[in-house]
């Protein structure tokens, strides 16, 4: 084993663990912080795979502003307000019962299909590569996203906003 | 950057609706402090403008070809839909105007979040591209959740809202994880690219899996079941423009993008006008089944609903399944008798929640019981229901008659009679319901002597501009013929 | 070198946890992690088949749109809890105030 196959493998069990730990914990901060743990290992998985970029990307916009608004919104309401959602939480068995369903075909799947995988290597830095790639053929999502994030930032800003009855 | 500059000419109605958004915003910022009624007037005059520039600026022949290094498809399905949405975006403005709930509400947000999701359906009826279907798709739900909890101090309405962004997350999710391991398999985000590997490579299992997830989020998109639990509650929670602002709107959408995503994407057309599965994996089973299972249980359900707007939700949910029955047709024919059917589902089902919301103006109710002894106070309003209900049970002459005819015809012309059959005995469940609704308006005694009714002029011109389309339908159609072949034409079509 | 097998895995395994989570956890912010679990799955894939299916950076892109989506729905989601909960709690008070006349 590599000393990079350790940190892989490492990072994974990191993640899964953490993952588990989000899904299973009591106390919905610890779970935020278990959510920390499980996105800066998705960022490790980013740089393995050469995206230097997005691992950064992700640590700055999930761990640093996703994650912090989660904490905001657990902290503000914890305890106070549980939502049971229509599908009816299901219990724990039934649903452990389900994800491993879902996990075991997901693993067949992956392991029958020939992926005709080919490793060009680790690319070079990508952030100039995507720069161009998002004013050159994704220009219209990336003007969508920007369309997207001022349509949300003002909704979420009304929605807080207290009323006064009239 | 060319590619860019030429498709831009091609883009008027969405830059116009963009350019719109920009106005509006500066202008409910800089009207603060004017009186509600003023900004509010000056606003939906902004608005209505821009939308019926995009909507007269989207009609016309479309222009074929792609857009924006292929992300769009200038094409046939399109150019019908897109003046749709601006259409039902013109529908929903002017409902807002006089639904109850809105009253002494500020407009501002409102009308930024109408000519957005505007905007953005037009956005997910043109992708051809996965990345395009998955953004447009949220950007619509995006707007659409904050609409539907637009009146922040209604319980209601919030619990409908949380409850419409939990489950449509956790379905565009799913759809997102199927679209990943699409790109996995084809190794192309572009739908004709993906199609090109499919037909070169069976992909077999791995495509089935991509399938159930991606039909998630477009269940969730048109409320196909089993992914329709949200409907009825936000329908009710919302406020009644929005409702009916979801119930036709991103329908419509949903199902442009599950004619690309099925017929462009993992189909490819044959001779004839039918079109025959790539990847090996036969998925009009699939189609089927939702359609066969959305159907009955909507109509069901709505069966036994005491609140109109729970009812529309359902007998929404069953016209979905309807129009399923000419996506498994897997044929050109399907495809316009599903765009005519979008068409013609405007006109009726903006009608009947038209009626709801004049009805709430005057009883404050969205209960069956409310609508008692209409009939005494107000012929008009109680035949223009009637009038919608008809048209929505698929009763001739109305156009709603044509709407099923079309879908059945392409239906039988595939070789699925069956489904027809099923798509009838479905109709004939739901003229109960739409039964019961007038019967209780025109026959039941309402409780005392009531006031009659009074209409405002907005009234009048909505209520005309909505149960004509529905009368003279029979005489259109030519035009609806029309609408059908060009629809048809889709980007690798023309 | 990791094969692109072991990222799928791994990802199918972020992913079923996430469904887990989402069938058996009530509280709504908590949900919302849950959906944070089954996007970052999702781009997971999207940037391994980026590197070794596609050879080119279009998954790349998909999963930077991914990330700005997550961000506003997480934003819209927990406006709507904010929003809500300041309901609930008024409601609470409402009552009390009732009581007390």
């Amino acid at each position: 084993m590599t000393a990079a196959q350790v940190v892989f493998y490492g990072a994974c069990l990191v993640m899964l663990g953490s993952a588990l730990y989000v899904v299973l914990g009591r106390n919905l901060v610890h779970c935020a912080f278990a959510l920390v743990a499980t996105l800066v290992g998705v960022a490790a998985f980013y740089v393995f795979l050469g995206a230097d970029f997005l691992a950064g990307a992700q640590v700055l916009i999930y761990v640093g502003g996703i994650l912090t608004l989660l904490l905001f919104g657990v902290m503000l309401t914890n305890r106070i307000y549980d939502l049971k959602i229509s599908t009816g939480a299901v219990q724990v068995f039934p649903g452990a019962v389900a994800a491993g369903l879902v996990f075991a075909v997901l693993v067949w799947i992956i392991r029958s299909v020939d992926w005709n995988a080919m490793d060009t290597g680790a690319p070079g830095p990508t952030s100039e590569p995507l720069g161009k790639l998002l004013i050159g053929d994704y220009l219209l999502p990336f003007e969508i996203a920007s369309v997207l994030l001022l349509i949300a930032l003002m909704g979420a800003a009304m929605l807080v906003r207290r009323r006064t009855r009239p | 950057m060319s590619d860019a500059l030429a498709s831009l000419g091609r883009f008027l109605p969405e830059l116009l609706l963009m350019g719109a958004l920009a106005v509006v915003i500066v202008a409910d910022l800089a009207t603060q402090a004017w009186s509600l009624a003023r900004s509010r007037n000056l606003l939906v005059g902004l608005t209505l403008a821009g939308l019926g520039a995009a909507f007269v600026a989207s009609l016309g022949e479309p222009g074929g070809g792609s857009l924006f290094a292929s992300m769009i498809a200038d094409d046939g399905l399109l150019g019908v839909l897109r003046p749709l949405f601006a259409l039902t975006a013109i529908f929903t403005l002017l409902f807002s105007l006089r639904a109850k709930e809105l009253d002494g509400a500020r407009m501002g947000e409102m009308v930024a979040l109408l000519l957005t999701v505007t905007a953005a359906l037009m956005w997910m009826a043109g992708s051809v591209n996965l990345v395009m279907i998955y953004l447009s798709l949220e950007t619509v739900s995006v707007a659409s959740y904050i609409m539907v909890g637009y009146r922040s101090s209604d319980r209601l309405s919030n619990e409908a809202s949380l409850k419409y962004i939990l489950f449509g997350a956790v379905s565009t999710g799913v759809m997102l994880f199927g679209l990943s391991l699409l790109y996995g398999l084809t190794g192309t985000l572009d739908l004709y690219g993906v199609r090109a590997a499919l037909a070169a490579e069976d992909a077999g299992p791995a495509l089935i899996l991509v399938l159930l997830l991606v039909a998630g989020g477009i269940g969730f998109k048109i409320a196909a079941v089993p992914f329709h639990f949200w409907c009825p509650d936000v329908y009710t929670g919302a406020s009644t423009p929005v409702t009916a602002f979801l119930s036709v709107g991103p329908k419509a959408a949903g199902f442009a993008v599950l004619i690309r995503f099925f017929y462009s994407g993992i189909a490819q057309p044959g001779a004839d006008g039918t079109f025959a599965a790539v990847g090996g994996v036969d998925w009009q089973g699939l189609i089927i089944v939702l359609a066969v299972v959305t159907m009955t249980l909507g109509n069901v359900a709505a069966l036994l609903q005491t609140n109109m707007k729970r009812l529309l939700a359902y007998s929404s949910i069953a016209h979905a399944g309807t129009i399923l029955i000419g996506a498994a047709a897997l044929s050109s024919e399907g495809i316009g008798a599903i765009v005519t059917y979008l068409v013609i589902y405007l006109f009726m089902n903006l009608g009947a929640f038209l009626v709801v919301i004049l009805v709430h103006r005057v009883t404050g109710t969205f209960e069956l019981e409310g609508y008692a002894g209409f009939w005494k106070r107000s012929p008009l309003l109680t035949v223009a229901m009637g009038i919608f209900l008809f048209s929505l049970m698929g009763i001739p002459p109305f156009a709603g008659f044509f709407a099923k005819l079309y879908v059945f015809a392409a239906a039988v012309e595939a070789e699925l009679g069956w489904l027809a059959v099923v798509g009838v005995l479905n109709s004939a469940v739901a003229a109960f319901y739409y039964i019961k609704v007038l019967r209780i308006m025109a026959v039941d005694p309402g409780d005392g002597e009531l006031p009659a009714l009074r209409f405002s002029r907005l009234d009048g011109a909505l209520l005309l501009a909505l149960v004509t389309p529905n009368v003279v339908g029979i005489l259109f159609g030519g035009a609806l013929e029309q609408i059908s072949e060009i629809a048809q034409r889709l980007l690798d079509l023309a | 070198m990791i094969p692109l097998e072991h990222y799928l895995i791994v990802s199918a395994a972020l992913f079923s946890v996430g469904v887990f989570g989402i069938l058996t956890r009530r509280n709504a912010v908590n949900v919302l992690m849950c959906i944070e679990l089954i996007f970052n799955s999702a781009n997971i894939n999207l940037v391994a088949f980026s590197r070794f299916i596609e050879g080119a950076l279009g998954g790349q892109v998909f999963a930077l749109l991914v990330i700005v989506v997550a961000a506003c729905e997480a934003a819209v989601a927990l406006a709507i809890v904010m929003s809500l909960y300041r309901i609930t709690k008024q409601v609470n008070l409402d009552k009390a105030a009732e009581l007390k006349g």
